[in-house]
């Protein structure tokens, strides 16, 4: 297993001190109870459903994951090697758990799953993703979409 | 991701991100973030365990509830059940008996090594429903003929438009680990990512011929091939020290 300790020093201090943008702002939404939200994943574990382009390097736009999606279409194309696989292997929920959000929704935890899920590739350049994420905010909308979960890997 | 967060919800969308590595979170300053104690890859933790990965979930979702940021941090405390090695667990084939070896016989050992595995694939698929091999495009037994092909020194073209032949490298080889690890977990015992990592780089001929591979490619003239074998082959964790 990888942890950040278990990298080496030089790889760790990378990840720990991951640059940001310097934000000006401090954006915080509040919306209604849980059981009434509506509810997507956006992941930026280079995910892509089988068949379409995987991330090539640090692409910085997004790939579309509609609900309909099996577990076998599902596949990471993250650039990093360091981190662990085979628990995806065994179980996509571990880094798209779409079955418990499915499952939350059925026992009424939650109000709905939206209809279609995002993935981004986590290592590239916050910059250049901005624009891409903003047009993923406005289909999310468009789905009615009002809480978001947002999974690494 | 903490930009993504911040982007989507100054376009009006609340988020929760989880967090896996905490002095990042701390330094990037999500609107809202969950930190997991799991292993790097495992963001709702243990795999084929839905209580548990349900509970990461609604501690998160609940977080959205709580009017208590601009950026709010907690943590989860129960660490994955599964990181612990299994026992029980046998690798599938009998250990190479060298470690390393002139490139074309472990091109050689490699493409046969895959073969010997179809069973325990096979079962896999059977047991999951699915496989994660797929990355390249290519059937298995043509990624393993394209890496071999990388360490006996040719340059085989790209077979996919759009993609250059070390991205399709890179991929071929993400499919071949895949397709051993997914072999190797086949069964009823529940192997620890460590203990397939082990076995893989330490025991296999492929892990074996990857080695070598990072190591004769980094010679090349091709500066996009060299950072691809660099970083994007063998695990930091994995390296071998040069000599």
């Amino acid at each position: 297993m990888t942890r950040l300790t278990d990298l080496p020093p030089a790889q760790a201090k990378r990840l720990a001190e991951l640059e940001c943008p310097d934000f000006t702002t401090r954006p915080w939404v509040t919306g209604s109870a849980l059981s009434q939200r509506r509810v997507a994943i956006v992941s930026s574990a280079g995910l892509v459903v089988r068949g379409e382009d995987p991330f090539r390097g640090r692409d910085a736009d997004y790939r579309v994951i509609p609900s309909t999606t099996r577990p076998e279409e599902l596949l990471i194309s993250h650039i990093s090697i360091n981190f662990d696989r085979t628990g995806f292997q065994e179980d996509w929920n571990v880094v798209f758990p779409l079955d418990r959000l499915q499952e939350l929704a059925a026992e009424g935890a939650i109000g709905s799953v939206a209809q279609t899920h995002y993935s981004f590739m986590g290592a590239t350049d916050p910059v250049q993703m901005e624009p891409h994420a903003r047009e993923v905010a406005g289909l999310l909308k468009g789905d009615q979409v009002d809480a978001v979960i947002l999974p690494p890997v | 991701m903490s930009a993504l967060g911040h982007y989507l919800e100054e376009e009006g969308l609340a988020t929760v991100a989880i967090s896996l590595i905490r002095p990042q979170t701390e330094n990037t300053k999500p609107p809202r973030a969950l930190w997991v104690p799991f292993e790097l890859g495992r963001p709702f933790g243990p795999p084929s365990a839905a209580a548990f990965q349900k509970r990461v979930v609604l501690a998160a979702l609940r977080m959205l509830e709580r009017g208590n940021g601009p950026v709010a941090i907690e943590d989860f405390a129960d660490d994955d059940p599964r990181a612990t090695q299994d026992p029980a667990w046998r690798p599938p084939l009998t250990p190479m008996t060298v470690a390393a070896g002139p490139a074309d016989a472990l091109a050689a050992r490699l493409e046969a090594e895959v073969g010997q595995l179809r069973g325990a694939h096979e079962r896999w698929e059977a047991q999951h429903r699915r496989t994660t091999v797929g990355l390249s495009g290519l059937p298995i037994g043509d990624c393993a003929r394209y890496v071999a092909d990388w360490l006996r020194g040719k340059t085989p073209p790209s077979p996919r438009e759009g993609f250059s032949a070390p991205l399709i490298l890179r991929f071929a080889v993400d499919d071949v680990k895949a397709y051993y690890l997914e072999a190797a977990a086949a069964g009823a015992a529940k192997p620890s990512s460590r203990q397939l990592g082990d076995w893989f780089w330490n025991e296999s001929a492929t892990g074996a011929a990857i080695h070598v591979l990072r190591e004769v490619l980094q010679g090349s003239d091709d500066d996009r091939l060299k950072l691809i074998v660099a970083n994007f082959m063998v695990p930091a964790t994995r390296v071998r020290s040069a000599g």
